[in-house]
């Protein structure tokens, strides 16, 4: 056992509570604040010694002067007089600490005086809780930071059942931009829940959403570890290796030759998918895109009509030219025109009671959306979308939005979330349980502003996910910005260093001041959290994650620049067949569109055939040879008589 | 003499738990019981001494003054004592003394209790037996505190009067004793270890062992005896700061004979002719002008930090007020 590290003291000024006791320690002690400290009471209660587990929350320093001017009078006012003094004033170092726990529970009494010890391991498991949820046989610990004090070093576990559900969900973490604490510290937690997520509890995986940098492009690549992250990964049993599942998508740029996404070089292209949508997909979510302005009643009506009636349908119509069978944004659009023109040509002001400016209104919104989400939203209905129904265990899907306009993103964000939740009710995502990463959550939940889909969408998660396996994991910098029932509904917060400004904001009020002050001066890789079973914030240590940092991949990987049609389609075609060359392309492309080209090779792509080059080539229609015609040779005119007068 | 009515502390309920015990029909003082006893009951007086530096009293610049002097002093030695009126029986006041002495030794400028010797506490009664009935057992379990008889009969047999005020006195003096014996022993404990010279609040002539050892320095702060006449004292209440006055020798009767001077710690202007005015007592030797320079800078190095909140602050050193802060805490 450690030696007496401090007294516990208490006075009628400064009395001890059951929920927070004084005590103080020599000057060179190693306590600071986060600190866990047990004490040992002096007199057993019901028979027992009680044991009062406590965290430092407050510091005090001072000495025997009763007055700072009596330090300026003793030393004749001369600060570095104060050097030459040959005795040191008596100084105090006294801290308050706030309970964690008592032995036992019952009665729960203010703190008794007794000496206090720096917490060993095993006692910050009992501290902290921990012990109820890491005994042998029922283990659902997941290993999130190291707790450092003096000589200890003790893992810190959260529970899984408090982290991706049942009892609670979900992990917030806020911190100041710039540190990489926020993604580093997801990164490196989904690794630890990858690691120790009991096997009995299924399967899990995790689609994070890159909105802002590279930070999560390259979560495959090994990145630097250094000998101390090597031994924090070593003491939490995880292996400081990059993820080896890793899909990304990405929709292309508005050009539709290469992918927008920062993983774009040609090294890098063997797992990267695009992401497109047709008709269909964007219609079941147009709400996300069309504003309440846009979609009155009225409005709403006709595209209710069109789902059930005209889309993917045999529709024919009186005042219509022909049938039409709408699969896309292109065959929306000719629908659009010749209903209108029937209209005209019976000089009518409405069709099937939708009004001509009706009409109008929602052909624009609806053409509209294929140009804002150019590269996402294909005129020709290709879909290629995450695997939905055949989700890896342990796998991680990055969909990258970081170069995509709002709406674009926002149209992503919903709709893959819906997905994920019909499927996970309908228990086919191919995993149990899901974690959903979102980064700038200020954004998309904001606290006030209006109530977009997306934040009603976040809500739902938050307030329901748990009971389906869906778990939000959600970062931010100001976390006072964002939906109170969002972070409310949160069972795990993490914060990395904070901002003043952010601190002084009535959601910190219940932190000591001194909790503040270490909050706003937190190093790269600590971090402070609040857990269900925790009873106060702790502060760890995580390692830096075992995977290449966005920085570092961007310079090892340059984003490719665009490129010719030719080149983005040999880059996209040659990770599944490395013998496609750039003339082979050139020439099998050379007699047709762009965008020709561009179906052919989404369709290889999203067929993923066997034979890349034959299937490819199979996409283009025959073009018969053009053959120069001959010109006829001139039936000569009759030659003049030789003997012809009036030749020359 | 000062009552305080600072409340009964632990030990005193203890006190008075084993006088009710012991000597039942006694009424418990439930105000004014602590005695704040004055610094001695004797009369303020001026007594010659043999100059032992030069032929006349003279005020002596000390040399080598300046602001990164070290001081040579390696402890402090103070003692303290309570005295409680707690109880009264048929108007005899029956007293609880509580002494203690201790030695405060700095290592890299902090002051720590000395470890080869546990600081000394004593909890003691201070009973006049004479004019009490007999009393029981004083014990509660494994309580048990000496008794001391205040009426014992003095050096010419005579006995102190039932004049409460007089049995005060008699405990009050009782105490004081007390105290120095735990004073005495400690610094003979520290001298005999030949340790580094050890700063003692208070005379060094008690014992013969403290009074002879180069190891201990006394500080004495009050000024009831001065050991100066005439021109002398004029000179002495004369000091100006940093100056000290030619060393003299001291050689009380029933005590041990030592080297004094007095040493002006701070300029008096402005305050009364006693301002900062310390006498410093060292055993006798050879050379006394270089070796009460020498001990004069080292008590000067000890006027920082100052000793404040203490109303002595002008005489006292810092040790010295730690040491009293210390056996405040334990006593």
């Amino acid at each position: 056992m450690n030696e007496a590290l401090g007294r516990v003291v208490a006075t009628e000024r400064k009395p001890n509570t059951p929920h927070e006791f004084h005590f103080w320690t020599a000057i060179d002690s190693p306590v600071g604040i986060g600190t866990i400290v047990r004490v040992d009471g002096a007199q057993p209660v019901d028979g027992h010694i009680p044991h009062i587990y406590g965290i430092v929350v407050e510091g005090f320093s001072y000495t025997d002067l009763q007055s700072p001017l009596h330090d300026v009078l003793g030393h004749d006012g001369s600060p570095s007089g104060a050097s030459f003094a040959a005795t040191e004033r008596a100084e105090i170092r006294l801290y308050t600490a706030a309970v964690l726990r008592q032995i036992p529970e019952e009665p729960l009494q203010p703190v008794p005086m007794g000496e206090v010890f720096l917490a060993e391991e095993e006692d910050v498991q009992v501290a902290l809780r921990m012990d109820g949820y890491l005994r042998e046989g029922g283990n659902t610990g997941i290993p999130v930071g190291v707790y450092r004090a003096g000589g200890t070093d003790a893992v810190i576990y959260l529970d899984a059942d408090f982290l991706l559900g049942p009892e609670a969900a979900h992990l917030n973490i806020t911190g100041v931009s710039g540190l990489a604490t926020k993604t580093s510290a997801v990164e490196w937690l989904l690794a630890s829940l990858f690691s120790h997520f009991p096997e009995e509890k299924g399967s899990i995986a995790a689609v994070a959403f890159n909105v802002k940098g590279p930070d999560l492009c390259y979560l495959d690549k090994p990145g630097r570890v250094e000998e101390t992250d090597e031994k924090l990964y070593e003491k939490m049993g995880v292996e400081p290796k990059p993820f080896t599942q890793v899909e990304y998508f990405a929709p292309y740029t508005a050009k539709g030759f290469s992918l927008n996404t920062f993983r774009n070089n040609e090294a890098l292209l063997d797992n990267v998918r695009p992401l497109t949508w047709g008709l269909r997909e964007v219609l079941q979510f147009a709400e996300v895109l069309l504003n309440k302005d846009d979609v009155d009643a009225k409005a709403d009506a006709l595209i209710d009509f069109i789902k059930e009636n005209v889309l993917d349908k045999e529709f024919s119509d009186p005042v219509l030219s022909k049938k039409h069978r709408v699969q896309s944004f292109a065959d929306l659009d000719a629908w659009f025109r010749d209903v209108l023109s029937g209209m005209e040509r019976k000089d009518g002001e409405s069709w099937r009671t939708h009004h001509v400016a009706t009409i109008r209104k929602v052909r624009n919104r609806l053409s509209n959306i294929s140009t804002r989400c150019a590269g996402l939203v294909t005129d020709t209905g290709t879909v290629s979308d995450l695997p939905f129904g055949s989700f890896a265990d342990r796998a991680v899907y990055v969909v990258d939005v970081a170069n995509l306009e709002e709406d674009a993103q926002d149209l992503i964000f919903a709709r893959i979330v819906s997905k994920l939740r019909e499927h996970l009710e309908r228990r086919d995502l191919g995993v149990k349980h899901l974690v959903v990463f979102v980064d700038e959550l200020n954004k998309y939940a904001p606290g006030d502003g209006a109530d977009t889909y997306v934040r009603k969408m976040l809500l739902d998660i938050a307030e329901r996910g748990r009971y389906l396996g869906l778990v939000l994991f959600s970062a931010q910098q100001f976390r006072s910005q964002v939906h109170r029932r969002v972070v409310g509904n949160s069972g795990t917060s993490l914060f990395g260093r904070m901002d003043a400004d952010e601190l002084s904001t009535p959601g910190y009020t219940v932190l000591s001041p001194a909790t503040k002050t270490k909050l706003a001066t937190l190093e790269k890789g600590q971090l402070m959290i609040r857990h269900p079973h925790f009873t106060q914030p702790i502060f760890v240590r995580f390692p830096r994650p075992a995977v290449m940092q966005g920085r570092e991949g961007a310079e090892k990987y340059p984003q490719a620049s665009e490129v010719s049609l030719d080149v983005a389609v040999l880059r996209a075609l040659r990770p599944l067949d490395p013998s496609i060359t750039l003339p082979w392309i050139q020439e099998i492309t050379a007699l047709y569109t762009d965008d020709e080209v561009i179906k052919a090779r989404n369709a290889t792509l999203l067929a993923r055939p066997e034979n890349v080059k034959a299937y490819f080539a199979s996409q283009f229609r025959k073009i018969v040879s053009a053959q120069s015609p001959v010109r006829p040779m001139a039936a000569s005119i009759k030659s003049a008589p030789d003997d012809d007068p009036y030749g020359f | 003499m000062q009552l305080i009515n600072a409340g009964p502390d632990q030990a005193s309920r203890t006190a008075l738990r084993l006088l009710m015990q012991g000597l039942p029909g006694i009424s418990e003082i439930k105000t004014a019981v602590e005695i704040d006893p004055p610094g001695t009951l004797d009369q303020p007086q001026l007594r010659s001494a043999q100059i032992v530096e030069g032929s006349v009293m003279r005020a002596r610049k000390i040399p080598g003054i300046s602001r990164d002097m070290k001081s040579g002093f390696g402890a402090f030695l103070d003692g303290a004592q309570k005295v409680r009126l707690v109880a009264q029986h048929r108007g005899v006041p029956l007293i609880f003394g509580v002494t203690s002495a201790v030695v405060r030794v700095r290592i890299n400028r902090r002051l720590t209790t000395w470890g080869h010797q546990k600081p000394k506490v004593e909890y003691k009664l201070y009973l006049p037996l004479r004019y009490l009935p007999p009393i029981g057992e004083l014990a509660i379990g494994e309580t048990k505190w000496p008794v001391v008889d205040t009426t014992r009969a003095d050096a010419n047999g005579d006995y102190p009067s039932a004049h409460p005020q007089v049995l005060l006195d008699r405990a009050i003096r009782a105490i004081d004793q007390q105290r120095e014996l735990l004073e005495d022993q400690i610094a003979e404990s520290w001298c005999s270890r030949n340790e580094a010279p050890l700063f003692v609040d208070g005379g060094i002539s008690r014992s013969a062992v403290v009074a002879s050892s180069r190891c201990a320095v006394g500080v004495i702060k009050s000024h009831r005896t001065l050991y100066v006449e005439d021109d002398a004292l004029r000179i002495v209440l004369n000091l100006g700061v940093n100056e000290r006055s030619s060393v003299f020798k001291v050689s009380p009767r029933a005590r041990n004979s030592v080297m004094s001077w007095y040493l002006r710690q701070r300029d008096a202007d402005g305050h009364d002719p006693l301002w900062g005015l310390v006498r410093v007592e060292m055993s006798e030797c050879d050379n006394p002008a270089e070796r009460a320079d020498e001990i004069s800078r080292w008590v000067l190095a000890e006027t920082t930090p100052l000793a404040l909140p203490d109303g002595r602050w002008d005489k006292m050193s810092y040790g010295v007020r730690d040491c009293e802060e210390f056996l405040r805490a334990i006593s």
